[in-house]
């Protein structure tokens, strides 16, 4: 099958396609942006408003846990990133299984949030009203552990759609349909991926390194 | 190739970059993690995490999500995104630092203000159900007590 088979009958060539479902791939990832950036903007606010009690509230998370989930989150980042790469070598059965690692580096990560947020509910640090912490009492501390909640929450939200979207992705390119030199698809996919670990790359220092 | 004007070989470089990439990302996240373990002064810690944060995502959108290559309109919504969230964010922080203190909840100064005039933030006792508005008898003593 040649390349030019899945031009859509509105675009004059494979090219312009391309650029058009690029475009509407970074219009979408503007809306993601701004949609963390309400988050952030909380955020901001309030460790504005209770400096002690964000700078006391990260000292409560586990670093190494953060660390190392940003590791993951990177090398998985890479793994997407080699995806695209090979799917465009027309090596696609690579291209599958470094999409397959990509999810199972999604999966350790969402393992690790798993087991903080259990640690965490353990404690008494819930979100909003249900905050019922005995040692951690400085004014605002409620407010810190609901901004984690909320945007690790989101966060955790995108990795399961970025995990769904990929595995979607890897299933299509084990079995060849990424052949024949259309890869738009494995494109975006990755870029949202990189999305993911873009917004992850500033919750690491803003959450855990107070 | 993919398409078949030649001039798109370009597009595809090769995957030494991102190796490259990931290992600046790595180098990056140790340097934010060793820094915030000195304890700068106050604003230095926090600019430095920022800075060291946004080098990180300037790597991931150059060369990951491929911008460096995919410049014109591409590069424009990206940018305007982010420049709508650093207003934001910038405009809604200088609102709250701007502000009277004693508007502002929790902070320490505000916590040992001495507000002027009667002690209006003082403890007021909790409103007793018998003296509520819309019960029909204690209204009354209400509407009688301001008279003497």
């Amino acid at each position: 099958m040649q390349p030019e088979a899945y031009v859509a009958h509105h675009f004059p060539n494979l090219r312009q396609q391309e650029h058009a479902a690029r475009l509407g791939m970074w219009l979408f990832l503007a809306t993601e942006i701004l949609l963390f950036g309400g988050l952030f903007t909380a955020y901001s606010v309030y460790r504005f408003l209770y400096p002690l009690a964000f700078e006391e509230g990260s000292r409560h998370l586990s670093v190494t846990a953060g660390t190392v989930n940003t590791v993951v989150l990177i090398t998985s980042s890479l793994t997407a990133a080699l995806a695209h790469h090979l799917v465009e070598k027309r090596r696609s059965r690579a291209a599958a299984l470094c999409l397959a690692i990509t999810i199972l580096f999604a999966l350790v990560f969402l393992g690790i949030k798993a087991w903080e947020w259990t640690h965490d509910f353990e404690e008494g640090f819930l979100p909003g009203r249900y905050f019922a912490s005995a040692e951690f009492t400085t004014t605002g501390a409620p407010m810190f552990f609901t901004l984690y909640f909320l945007l690790t929450g989101l966060h955790g939200l995108h990795v399961v759609v970025g995990m769904t979207v990929l595995a979607v992705l890897g299933v299509l390119t084990w079995r060849g349909r990424y052949d024949h030199g259309y890869v738009t698809p494995v494109e975006l996919g990755a870029m949202y991926w990189h999305l993911v670990d873009l917004i992850w790359i500033f919750l690491y220092p803003l959450l855990y390194l107070i | 190739m993919a398409t078949s004007d030649p001039k798109t070989e370009h597009e595809h470089p090769a995957a030494t970059r991102y190796y490259l990439v990931w290992a600046a990302l790595l180098a990056g996240t140790l340097l934010t993690f060793l820094l915030s373990r000195v304890h700068l002064p106050s604003p230095f810690h926090l600019l430095v995490a920022i800075a060291i944060a946004s080098a990180k995502s300037v790597l991931v959108v150059l060369f990951f999500m491929h911008l460096w290559d995919h410049g014109g309109a591409n590069r424009l919504v990206f940018v305007t995104s982010i420049f709508f969230v650093v207003l934001l964010i910038g405009l809604v922080v200088l609102d709250n630092a701007t502000r009277f203190e004693l508007a502002n909840p929790g902070r320490g100064a505000t916590l040992d203000l001495v507000p002027p005039g009667p002690d209006l933030l003082g403890p007021r006792e909790t409103p007793v159900p018998s003296r509520r508005v819309d019960m029909p008898e204690p209204a009354k003593d209400l509407l009688r007590a301001p008279e003497p």
